[in-house]
């Protein structure tokens, strides 16, 4: 059979040194140890390698769907990974370290010390799945990020008071920040391997021989030194897997999982949490939106001309950039002068968004009102104010019920946005959900049901209102 | 504005309610009111009539303060106005349209609000859609309540733009009736109106305008029949329908 001379490999770049990073030399190239690994079973192979860039979290599904030949980048071996992708012997031992600040390095040893504590974790990973199961044990509190640099950023701000992590990015942290403690002991061992389509077998043995031959020969202990990652850890995995290499074999697949129900059921008590959650956000989100939208509505209508272009430029400001950097510059940007929880600032930030759409859209409806009834309730004698309050408001609201009702179903669904500042909304549990059971159907369904069970009432609720108020005319 | 200061001089039997001397209004480059006099005494019915852009509804939106002038002066009380188009409040009822100026600008209890404005809408004839929203009244109802709204905050001078403009004969003759019934009461009302017919019947004085500037004023049975004024003579050649303005 004619094979491709090409190796497609695939990793996400995000991931950092000392995985993968762009190259300081030349940023389109990549360099660190999975990117070495990766050459090296390349050229075994005889093949060319050809980089594929995925989401971290989205690894295995993409090796299901056939993205890429052979996936690596710090990816953990977890039985869940080994039921949904064929998965090579261990290439590196890790150990789920706890990193604190130095100041705490006596008080926080272990999860158990860390009782009623946030501990921070990169989502998707074993790490995340200890701090889970430690929740329960020890009751503290498991913070999912979407990448590893944050968590100890925010350790150091104060806003979690611990991170478990690879000794490799725990050491990596180490280096970037000062003030951080890692402790020596290991909470659990774990290990890297490469990753293949789960019928790809073939390719995968290959992979595995490829990976014992570098550790017999010590190109891959050269690989690992050259990026400072290799300790005493790595001669004993690679006398295992030398050793016992057809044990670990005859292992897979995995022995009984739970079926996908089961899980299904496990995971729909947090579904439910998180529905809840995403409506909280929303219903506070959009009361800011409302109440600072007529305000500046307000202004704009009757304000003068200075107030009028503040205003607007606030709302010409909020609707012109992405929601997303407004919500990183308020959670990360802002960290060093108010140092919000990620729930309020995930508030603030959509609050403080939509408001600006809002005002839009109370400034046009208070436009619609007639202007022949603001001139007759002159007449009578009305003040300003009180034109505001009883005749112009309460109409530009009937008018604005409609497009309000359709920002508040667009708010419901933005709200996933949060999910980048720890937040773990609906979307985001979804996502872990899928992850785990390694299918995006049955969580997607449920996902878009419960969006929809929040939705729908809410659209029809808004209809029925406007039936009772019909909008005005102007005859 | 200037010009708003009430007159009151209750010793004279025929009290002058509205005095407007040399007034001129321009709209941008336009001079749409060049120099009109006019006075009208307690309980006149007075209709202002004229082609289409001969300034009527001008003259009516500067005695309500509602359009600045350019020169002369107006020297009239509080005044209530009714619109061609009526513009109630749509998200109120009937009768909150009437109570809502004395509860929250004269400052009268509810109760005592609710109940004068239910005793205006019966006086006028709509009592019975106390309830409806505007959008629910038909036009001539609409009109009543518009009228009785207007009469809430109790203004000596009613100022109608266009009331037949909407109403078929029948409902003409009604309203021309409820008029003059407020007229007998003490009250003072100025209108625009084409509709010849019924200015004939009911109006006490007609004033026609042409280009801005009054040019003919009476008895309406004498200057509708015999017209003077060349302008006069033309606004009866025309059909009614043609001559209706439009604000």
């Amino acid at each position: 059979m004619a094979q491709d001379p090409i190796l497609r490999w695939g990793g996400d770049a995000e991931g950092g040194a000392p995985f993968m990073e762009a190259s300081p030399e030349d940023p389109a190239k990549l360099a660190g140890f999975d990117v070495e690994v990766a050459e090296l079973i390349a050229l075994e192979l005889g093949r060319t390698p050809q980089f594929v860039q995925v989401a971290f979290a989205q690894l295995d599904q993409s090796a299901i769907r056939g993205d890429f030949d052979i996936g690596l980048c710090g990816i953990e071996d977890t039985p869940a990974r080994q039921s949904m992708v064929a998965a090579s012997v261990p290439y590196y031992e890790f150990r789920e370290a706890i990193t604190v600040r130095v100041v705490d390095k006596d008080r926080f040893k272990s999860l158990a010390d860390l009782h009623g504590r946030r501990i921070a974790t990169l989502g998707g990973t074993i790490a995340y799945e200890i701090l889970l199961k430690a929740e329960a044990e020890h009751g503290i509190t498991a913070v999912s990020y979407d990448d590893d640099v944050h968590p100890y950023s925010d350790l150091l701000l104060g806003r979690v008071d611990a991170v478990l992590l690879d000794n490799v990015l725990a050491d990596r942290s180490m280096r970037r920040n000062t003030g951080l403690f890692t402790q020596p002991e290991a909470v659990e061992v774990g290990h890297y391997v490469v990753i293949t389509g789960p019928s790809n077998l073939e390719l995968r043995d290959r992979v595995d021989e490829i990976l014992r031959s570098a550790m017999r020969d010590g190109r891959l202990e050269a690989i690992f030194r050259k990026w400072s990652v290799w300790n005493d850890d790595q001669p004993g995995l690679y006398a295992r897997v030398l050793a016992a290499a057809s044990d670990v074999v005859a292992e897979r697949p995995a022995a009984a999982r739970p079926s996908r129900t089961e899980m299904t059921l496990q995971y729909l008590p947090s579904l439910f949490e998180a529905a809840l959650i995403t409506l909280a956000l929303s219903c506070l989100s959009m009361a800011l939106a409302v109440s600072l939208g007529v305000t500046i509505a307000t202004g704009r209508v009757y304000g003068g001309p200075l107030t009028r272009a503040v205003l607007t430029g606030y709302v010409e400001l909020m609707r012109g950039t992405p929601v997303l950097l407004q919500l990183f510059v308020i959670y990360y940007g802002l960290a060093s002068m108010v140092r919000l929880p990620a729930f309020v600032a995930a508030f603030l930030g959509l609050g403080l968004n939509y408001a600006a759409y809002e005002s839009e859209i109370y400034r046009s409806a208070l436009e619609a009102v007639p202007k022949g009834q603001l001139e007759a309730s002159r007449i009578l004698g009305f003040s300003r104010m009180q034109v505001l309050r009883l005749i112009r408001g309460p109409q530009a609201f009937r008018l604005a019920l409609a497009p309000m009702t359709n920002d508040f179903v667009a708010l419901l669904k933005d709200s996933s946005l949060v999910s980048v500042l720890t937040v773990v909304e609906l979307t985001k549990r979804t996502q872990i959900f899928a992850a785990n059971i390694g299918s995006w159907v049955i969580p997607g369904i449920l996902c878009a049901a419960l969006y929809l069970a929040m939705s729908l009432p809410l659209g029809h609720v808004a209809r029925r209102l406007e039936m009772r108020w019909k909008a005005p005319t102007s005859s | 504005m200037e010009g708003a200061d009430v007159v009151m001089s209750t010793a004279a039997p025929v009290e002058t309610v509205l005095e407007i001397r040399a007034l001129r209004l321009n709209r941008g480059s336009r001079e749409v009111l060049r120099g009109v006099d006019l006075e009208v005494r307690r309980s006149e019915m007075v209709a202002l009539m004229g082609l289409s852009g001969s300034g009527k509804t001008t003259i009516l939106r500067a005695i309500a303060g509602l359009d600045a002038y350019a020169e002369g002066s107006i020297r009239a009380g509080k005044v209530g106005m009714v619109f061609q188009f009526h513009y109630l409040f749509e998200h109120l009822s009937a009768l909150a349209n009437v109570w809502l100026a004395p509860v929250h600008v004269l400052g009268v209890s509810r109760a005592d609000a609710e109940a004068r404005a239910q005793s205006l809408l019966d006086q006028i004839g709509v009592g019975h859609r106390a309830q409806a929203l505007p959008r629910e009244l038909s036009g001539g109802e609409a009109q009543r309540v518009a009228i009785a709204r207007a009469l809430a905050v109790d203004p000596p001078l009613l100022l109608l733009d266009e009331p037949t403009a909407s109403l078929d004969p029948a409902r003409q003759n009604e309203l021309g009736r409820a008029l003059r019934e407020l007229s007998g009461q003490g009250r003072t009302l100025l209108f625009t109106s084409h509709d010849d017919d019924f200015v004939r019947d009911y109006a006490t004085r007609v004033v026609v305008l042409a280009e801005g500037r009054v040019v003919e004023e009476g008895d309406p049975r004498q200057v509708l029949t015999q017209p003077k004024h060349e302008a006069t003579r033309q606004l009866l050649q025309v059909e009614p329908a043609k001559r209706r303005t439009k604000r």
